[in-house]
């Protein structure tokens, strides 16, 4: 138990030094703007005075050192600042529209896999067939077409013309669920009636069949070529020899040996989908990050931008922490590894 | 060392350091200029291009390879030759659908899609081949510095390219572009600045697996310094790897720049990149379709037929991934 205990705490040191690693990062970024800094960040709008004011409550006057252990304590606290549009502070805004994100994120992930896992394993037992060809093409396509015009040409053919799915928001104007997680689908399922929980599925299919392309295609080809190998096994042949069903002997056998690698990528999944999400939210005007980040670029309101890029990083960084110990908890071959080298 | 003091390139036996100065970088330049001299980089090009249009190609491969062809042949010719001026506004003309006049339709100020799309083509393919050959350029040059560091230094360079990979690489270069102000440069910038810690790591993997060959293991027992040792035999032996990592980075690349310009962050209007045009057209979807169709449509094929070519060019130089691919 003590490899386990020392083996966390490594991870959560590694997290750390990631997250601190993350803020720099964004602090040198902060600093390669050119031109007034202090009038970047108090808007194109401000007056002179806004500008001075601006300056001081920045620091700008101070030298680098104070500026970055100032700006590293205030994050400590959880202070991004204030945006220049909205007046209203950073994280309050982010803590607003993340819940519409990871929603559809988490709707994309669905969608990704109840794909994926079953066009990689049918390419993978046709290898070299028609079959594997198609899903070939299928996966090229879909890894290569940009997840924006996807979305843009989905909402237009499926959206406007066919008037399958809704093309905008989160939910019907005719009364959505109360707001009081924020996950419109979370909502809709504890205080709203069966009807909205319908609605603001419906509302979320189109964005999030359009993000999942691309991670469609990458997990469907790492599951056909880890399919492929594991099919070659000796307990394959063995199985099948033994006179066990194909179905049970591809789901069953293979399909779990198969699973290692396709766990992790899986859920490193969610870190880039939500950055991909950016693009995506932006054409169906769903209030997540995406399309605060998207408004905080119209409007130049570059420190709001960098906040959302901190924002995204540590949950990336937080997901990747999470898929390291669900690894583990799962994959005994992982477990063995780490602890026996901890 | 006799034998390598007869070879052109080498330096002269003078200068040849005490076996245990592991950095000696006097003569770095010369040694530099041989090891990535046209002959080496020529050498490693024509064993890749005769195996790529080899008589075994398969058939999807050859249309991946003659799309790409087409698009640099489409770059070139539309950098100069087009049907209308891309820039001219003229609002009689506007939100035309396609016809033989227009063959892709004009945009919402009468500009001509298609001539926009063929001067976007080259200003795509520059930008994105400018962003994957720096990127690789800065991961050799860290990539071979960490490797002859010290073990704990080469830690903590890799260290600090895994803290850079823990922000989404879309995100970075948004952040990045954003701060540095819209236009075609920062975005080349930003890319490369969000790209080369990866490439970095890839690279230190494939350096790494050449210094553990036998010939570069007897090359250091013999005396060589570890810096000619790097310059003249690892990084030569490693071109081929670097190459298929490259051209496998194209694809994504296209799709990024293009989603990064389609956020705003790129070069002004009027610009005709690819993404700004698909964001000019969103607006007008239900109307004129043609202004946000066409250009995704060009994006779709080129990163698709990149993506084609990065795989085939991978299981040409490593024929295991072949069926995995």
């Amino acid at each position: 138990m003590t490899a386990l205990y020392k083996f966390v705490l490594r991870r959560v040191g590694l997290a750390a030094l990631s997250l601190w690693g993350v803020a720099t990062i964004v602090f040198v970024i902060s600093k390669l703007i050119p031109g007034d800094v202090a009038r970047v960040a108090a808007g194109r709008l401000a007056t002179a005075d806004q500008v001075a004011h601006m300056r001081e409550l920045l620091g700008l006057n101070d030298p680098l050192y104070v500026q970055y252990a100032g700006y590293i304590s205030r994050l400590v606290q959880g202070n991004l600042g204030t945006s220049t549009i909205t007046r209203q502070s950073v994280v309050g805004d982010l803590a607003a529209v993340l819940p519409t994100t990871i929603q559809l994120v988490l709707l994309g992930m669905l969608i990704t896999v109840l794909i994926a896992a079953p066009v990689g394993i049918a390419a993978a037992v046709s290898e070299g067939k028609a079959a594997d060809i198609v899903a070939r093409i299928f996966l090229v396509t879909s890894g290569g077409v940009p997840v924006f015009w996807l979305a843009i040409m989905m909402r237009w053919v499926l959206g406007s013309i066919l008037g399958w799915f809704p093309i905008s928001g989160t939910n019907s104007v005719d009364g959505g669920p109360p707001t009081v997680t924020g996950f419109t689908v979370l909502d809709s399922l504890l205080f709203g009636t069966v009807g909205n929980l319908a609605d603001s599925v419906f509302h979320l299919i189109l964005p999030a069949l359009a993000l999942s392309a691309p991670f469609v295609s990458t997990l469907a080809r790492l599951i056909r070529s880890n399919m492929m190998t594991a099919l070659k096994a000796d307990y394959i042949t063995f199985a099948i020899s033994k006179g066990v069903p194909r179905r049970r002997v591809i789901l069953r056998h293979a399909f779990r040996s198969a699973l290692g690698s396709v766990l992790t990528v899986f859920g490193m999944q969610f870190g880039w989908m939500i950055s991909a999400a950016v693009l995506v939210e932006a054409v169906f005007g769903l209030p997540g990050i995406g399309s605060y980040l998207y408004r905080a670029i119209i409007n130049q309101d570059t420190f709001s931008v960098l906040a959302s890029v901190l924002v995204i990083g540590f949950v990336f960084i937080a997901t990747s922490f999470i898929v390291d110990l669900l690894q583990m908890a799962i994959d005994p071959r992982v477990r063995r590894a780490q602890l026996g080298a901890a | 060392m006799k034998s390598e003091t007869a070879d052109a390139h080498a330096a002269p036996l003078a200068d040849v350091p005490a076996v245990d100065d592991p950095l000696r970088l006097a003569d770095a330049p010369s040694e530099i200029a041989a090891a990535l001299s046209a002959g080496a980089i020529g050498g490693a090009a024509g064993r890749l291009g005769r195996r790529l249009f080899g008589r075994r190609t398969a058939v999807v491969d050859r249309i991946a390879f003659g799309l790409v062809l087409l698009l640099v042949v489409v770059a070139v010719v539309g950098s100069f030759a087009r049907p209308y001026d891309p820039f001219a506004v003229q609002t009689s003309s506007a939100l035309l659908p396609p016809s033989s006049a227009h063959l892709l339709g004009t945009d919402d100020v009468g500009r001509d899609v298609l001539s926009r799309l063929l001067a976007g083509a080259g200003l795509t393919l520059l930008s994105a081949a400018a962003i994957v050959v720096l990127a690789a350029a800065v991961g050799i040059v860290v990539a071979s510095v960490a490797a002859l560091l010290p073990r704990r230094v080469d830690e903590i360079i890799m260290r600090a390219c895994d803290i850079f990979m823990s922000i989404p690489s879309l995100v970075l270069a948004l952040g990045l572009a954003a701060a540095l102000g819209p236009s075609m440069l920062s975005i080349i910038v930003a890319m490369v600045a969000a790209s080369w810690p990866s490439t970095a790591r890839l690279t230190r993997g494939i350096l790494r697996e050449t210094m553990s060959s036998s010939y570069v293991e007897s090359a250091g027992i013999l005396g060589m310094s570890r810096v000619r040792l790097m310059l003249r035999h690892v990084l030569p032996n490693s071109l081929d790897a670097i190459y298929v990592q490259a051209s496998m980075e194209i694809s994504g690349t296209i799709v990024m720049i293009s989603g990064l310009a389609f956020l705003g962050v790129g070069a002004p209007p009027p610009s005709p990149d690819w993404g700004s045009m698909i964001a000019e057209g969103q607006q007008y979807i239900t109307t004129a379709w043609w202004i946000s169709l066409f250009p995704g449509l060009a994006i779709s094929v080129g990163a698709i037929a990149f993506g084609l070519v990065g795989d085939a060019v991978r299981s040409f130089v490593d024929p295991t991934a072949r069926r995995s691919s």
